[in-house]
């Protein structure tokens, strides 16, 4: 066991904390955001707590170990990602018009959403053995294909958002790593200049896009929910109702239980990916933005968590989560307000969704673990 | 001394920037979302989630000048359907069958109905109180009923083109129902019912009731007792001569206040979808006509005020006048030789009017035709007026003129030349017309109150007075003699017009037969005008077809108002009840 009871005086508690909270906040939003879907009112908070357990489980599993052993597993850590997202592939149940699901006995889960950890892991490991060849193109060429393959994987499913996510965590670990600011900006224009060609060319010349109809309707309405054919109540449809759910909830909100937009439906998947417009809902201003005031604290700690990491593995897994996280609060949130294209990408510990909770905790368990082992230990 | 590198902690707190940045963005937008459009979302919100099933306010009454109800509203029942509720109860069939059984509709209308794709859904409207029990007892999911207030005319048939005629959905269709529509609607109430994204009304929601308010009532200028006798004796009329149209104004010709007003044909308004659309046309407004003979008057009275003419002034016919390549003749050709311009009037001459009409001129005569309201809406409040036509003063030439000066070329509406006369009589003042005396909120209060409306003076108090007895005379000793009513002096003029043929010229077959006229001739109470379109059989003049019925209308309309008698009475027996006065009577008459 390497286990050490002195590692404690390090444990970070301002982020469990934090932590804590934003769960017992997700899970009465879940409960309230919930009450209509299921003629169970209580299924969906049961089976989100059951994977907060299963996930709380993991992350002490993970605490018991060292991080720095997984340095030594990556290769295997790697391998057993591409397996996973195959298996999806070939073997995974469709929903919503994408291959993401894997049954795995009763519970079943999205493994790209394990994906994105354990790309974290390798990923920091492959840029902490490169870290003096970083300058040049030519020398981030293996990191893209690093994370490439994974996401080739995962856009095949296909799930745009989640391999946006894997670029943000590249970009995110790229840059800490010491990668040229200059160059990164460029690639992050290239990129954004290459999908606004790519769907102009789609949606003028009919060019052919690795994605699905209502994928790209989705970024279309982006610009105006309420030219989608329509009138506003095709794909435009999520983003009007978000905004009115968020807009309508005014100052105070409408209480928990009494938004009228979610509890009458008006809000598609307002217990997955739209769960922020419940809480712009019911608990207001106020309440949505303390919840990204809680989630600023998480980010603080978690990049302190980098900060003070004994070595530069550790750095860069604090880092990779903290991007992870930075993006799909930014997608999500932005999304239900409207200054991001929606994509179905879970908010961490709010959305309901037993994989992206075991992941996030995960994480969590990862970052106590650098945060505990931060100093040498002293006998 | 942590290894993690100057640079790399850098950048941690670079990359730490961006995302505090970013919260804040997130945060900005989000005040934005919440507190700058929060409103106008909130209400879209609302509307997202809130149907309205009206419940419509109680139409206002219209009552006649003495509170006696000529139109009210009466509420019945309306079946509708919220068709998810059907649909989600699985009875469609079975609440199809029994509804069609009990309305006696069609089963697979009713099926049709209940399941349609929308919120709410009107079954059947006006359905009998014992069919609302029946279905009330059956208790079907989603089947319901809203109170809908009818419109019911108690009097059918009387005034109808006065009233108008309201539709089922509460609004003002025609005649002061629908020019005082806004009044008489009041503001409709509403059940609001929350419903989910479904369609489905939430059982625990929000069901608010909020009550409509009921209209305002009018109090009509009409006088129900005067618009019965005038329908009385316009149905007489119509019945016995069949003409294409006829109607029946009266007026009081101090006020402007309208009396009375019947058109034939006629519909009853209660069931005005069982009458052809053209009964429900407004003959005394909505039909332009070429006066005839009875324009004479306000020819006279720009004569007179004018002073290009003096009662006494001198006049001769030779029974024709020439203008230019045509010639004006006199009725059958007849002449009348050396005549005062009383009696020109009194004869309805002519050559006599056409000459007069030269001698004023182009302007004179049309300041006097624009002055008497000719040429534009009289402003009653009716839908539907028209404006008469008036040939243009820039292409009036003399044949224009002399024709125009005896009642042709030009065309007015009755509620036009009744009015215009009205000033002759009143002393010299266009009167506004009116329909509505006073408007009575739901408690009866007055809360708005007509008075008369004086449009502009066209003529001198003198110059009425001098028309006054030439149409005296008229009646007195001229060509409306049949006008007359024992015991009172009636002023009043006949008019026998022809009527334009669709290629141009007149039609050889068709007359308007009209008599415009007012009584007592000195301080007159009523003006009345008759008119008379296209009349079957002979005779067609004026003298003979209109001045009776107008003489009937007079007679029964002056005793009902109780007004003095001016001249001896040689038989009375309607007015004086006890029988020793008609024994005295008779005695006296030798």
């Amino acid at each position: 066991m390497i286990f050490n009871r002195k590692l404690l005086k390090n444990l970070d508690l301002a982020f469990i904390i934090t932590v804590v909270v934003v769960l017992i906040m997700g899970l009465l939003i879940l409960s309230s955001a919930t009450l209509n879907v299921n003629t169970d009112q209580w299924f969906f908070v049961k089976k989100q707590i059951l994977w907060i357990i299963i996930g709380l489980f993991s992350l002490f599993v993970v605490l018991l170990f060292d991080y720095g052993v997984l340095f030594r597993y990556t290769r295997y850590i790697y391998a057993f990602n591409i397996i996973l997202l195959l298996a999806v592939l070939l073997v995974g149940s469709t929903a919503k018009g994408a291959q993401l699901w894997l049954s795995l006995g009763p519970l079943g889960g999205q493994p790209s959403e394990l994906a994105k950890v354990m790309v974290i892991i390798t990923f920091a490991a492959f840029l902490t053995k490169r870290q003096d060849r970083m300058e040049r193109l030519r020398d981030l060429l293996p990191a893209f294909l690093h994370i490439g393959i994974p996401v080739f994987l995962i856009l095949l499913q296909p799930d745009l958002g989640t391999s946006l996510v894997f670029f943000a965590i590249m970009f995110g670990m790229l840059y800490v790593a010491g990668a040229r600011s200059s160059l990164l900006l460029k690639l992050l224009g290239a990129g954004l200049l290459l999908i606004i060609a790519a769907l102009v060319g789609h949606v003028k010349f009919g060019l052919p896009l690795p994605l699905e109809d209502y994928q790209i309707r989705r970024l279309i309405v982006f610009i105006d929910p309420y030219m989608d054919g329509r009138g506003g109540r095709g794909a435009g449809w999520h983003v009007i109702q978000s905004l009115v759910a968020i807009g309508s909830g005014g100052f105070w909100g409408k209480g928990l239980f009494n938004g009228t937009q979610v509890q009458g439906n008006f809000l598609p998947e307002h217990h997955t990916d739209f769960i922020f417009s419940v809480v712009g809902e019911e608990l207001g201003f106020l309440g949505a933005s303390l919840l990204l005031g809680l989630y600023f604290v998480l980010l603080y700690r978690v990049l302190q968590i980098a900060f003070k990491s004994r070595d530069q593995f550790g750095t860069l897994i604090a880092v990779g989560v903290a991007s992870m996280w930075g993006f799909h609060i930014l997608q999500n949130v932005g999304m239900s307000i409207g200054i991001m294209p929606i994509t179905g990408i879970p908010l961490p510990f709010l959305s309901y969704g037993g994989s992206s909770m075991l992941a996030n905790l995960i994480s969590v368990g990862l970052l106590l673990n650098i945060s505990l082992r931060r100093e040498k230990i002293l006998f | 001394m942590n290894p993690t590198a100057i640079g790399v902690r850098r950048r941690i707190y670079y990359l730490f920037i961006f995302l505090a940045v970013i919260l804040f963005l997130l945060i900005l937008r989000l005040g934005w979302v919440h507190l700058v459009q929060g409103e106008e979302l909130y209400q879209m919100a609302l509307d997202n989630r809130m149907r309205d099933v009206p419940v419509e306010a109680k139409r206002g009454t219209l009552y006649d000048r003495h509170h006696k109800e000529l139109a009210l509203s009466i509420s019945s029942d309306a079946l509708y359907a919220i068709p998810p509720e059907v649909r989600q109860s699985g009875k469609e069939q079975q609440i199809a069958q029994e509804l069609a059984r009990i309305l006696g509709m069609e089963e697979a209308v009713v099926l049709e109905k209940i399941t349609r794709n929308s919120r709410h859904e009107w079954i059947k409207l006006k359905v009998p109180p014992e069919q609302v029990e029946e279905i009330k007892r059956l208790r079907f999911k989603g089947i319901d009923f809203a109170e809908k207030s009818q419109r019911f005319y108690p009097k059918d048939n009387l005034a109808a083109h006065v009233l108008g005629i309201s539709g089922i959905d509460n609004t003002g269709l025609e005649g002061i129902d629908k020019s005082y529509d806004s009044e008489l609607s009041g503001t409709p109430g509403r059940i609001v019912i929350e419903y989910d994204a479904g369609g489905r009304e939430i059982p625990q929601a929000m069901h608010m009731y909020i009550p409509p308010k009921d209209g305002h009532s009018l109090v009509l200028t009409i006088d129900e007792t005067i618009q019965y006798i005038v329908e009385r004796e316009l149905e007489k009329l119509y019945q016995a001569r069949q003409p294409k149209a006829a109607t029946i104004i009266v007026m009081d010709p101090s006020t402007g206040e309208i009396l009375a007003l019947a058109c034939r044909p006629d519909f009853n308004p209660n069931d005005y979808n069982h009458y052809p659309a053209v009964n429900r046309r407004n003959v005394a407004i909505s039909n332009a006509y070429e006066p005839g003979s009875v324009f004479k008057i306000i020819t006279a009275a720009a004569g007179l005020e004018e002073g290009v003419v003096r009662p006494d002034t001198p006049f001769y016919c030779s029974g024709g006048l020439p203008v230019g390549k045509h010639t004006i003749h006199c009725a059958n050709y007849r002449a009348h030789g050396s005549q005062r311009f009383a009696d020109v009037v009194a004869n309805s001459c002519n050559v006599g009017f056409s000459s007069l009409g030269l001698n004023m001129g182009v302007n004179s005569f049309y300041k006097y035709v624009r002055a008497f309201g000719f040429g534009q809406k009289s402003n009653i409040p009716l839908p539907g007026e028209a404006l008469g036509i008036l040939v243009p003063q820039s292409q009036a030439r003399d044949i224009h003129l002399a024709t125009m000066a005896m009642g042709q070329a030009n065309a007015v509406t009755p509620i036009q030349m009744l009015t215009a006369v009205c000033a002759v009589a009143n002393g010299g003042n266009l009167m506004q017309p009116q329909l509505v005396r006073t408007v009575l909120n739901v408690h009866g209060e007055v809360i708005q109150e007509s008075s008369p409306q004086v449009v502009r003076r066209v003529i001198a108090q003198k110059t009425s007075e001098e028309l006054r007895l030439l149409l005296e005379e008229v009646v007195a000793n001229g060509t409306g003699k049949n006008a007359q009513v024992e015991g009172y002096r009636v002023a009043g003029k006949t008019g026998t017009a022809q009527k334009p043929a669709p290629g141009g010229g007149y039609l050889t077959d068709e007359f308007v037969a009209s008599f415009v006229g007012f009584a007592p001739a000195e301080q007159p109470q009523i003006a009345v005008l008759v008119l008379i379109d296209a009349p079957q059989g002979y005779p067609y003049y004026g003298g003979l077809v209109a001045a009776p019925v107008f003489s009937a209308v007079v007679k029964d309309t002056l005793r009902y108002l109780g007004v003095p008698y001016e001249l001896p009475v040689q038989n009375s027996s309607v007015e004086v009840p006890a029988g020793e006065k008609s024994i005295e009577k008779k005695i006296t008459v030798p």
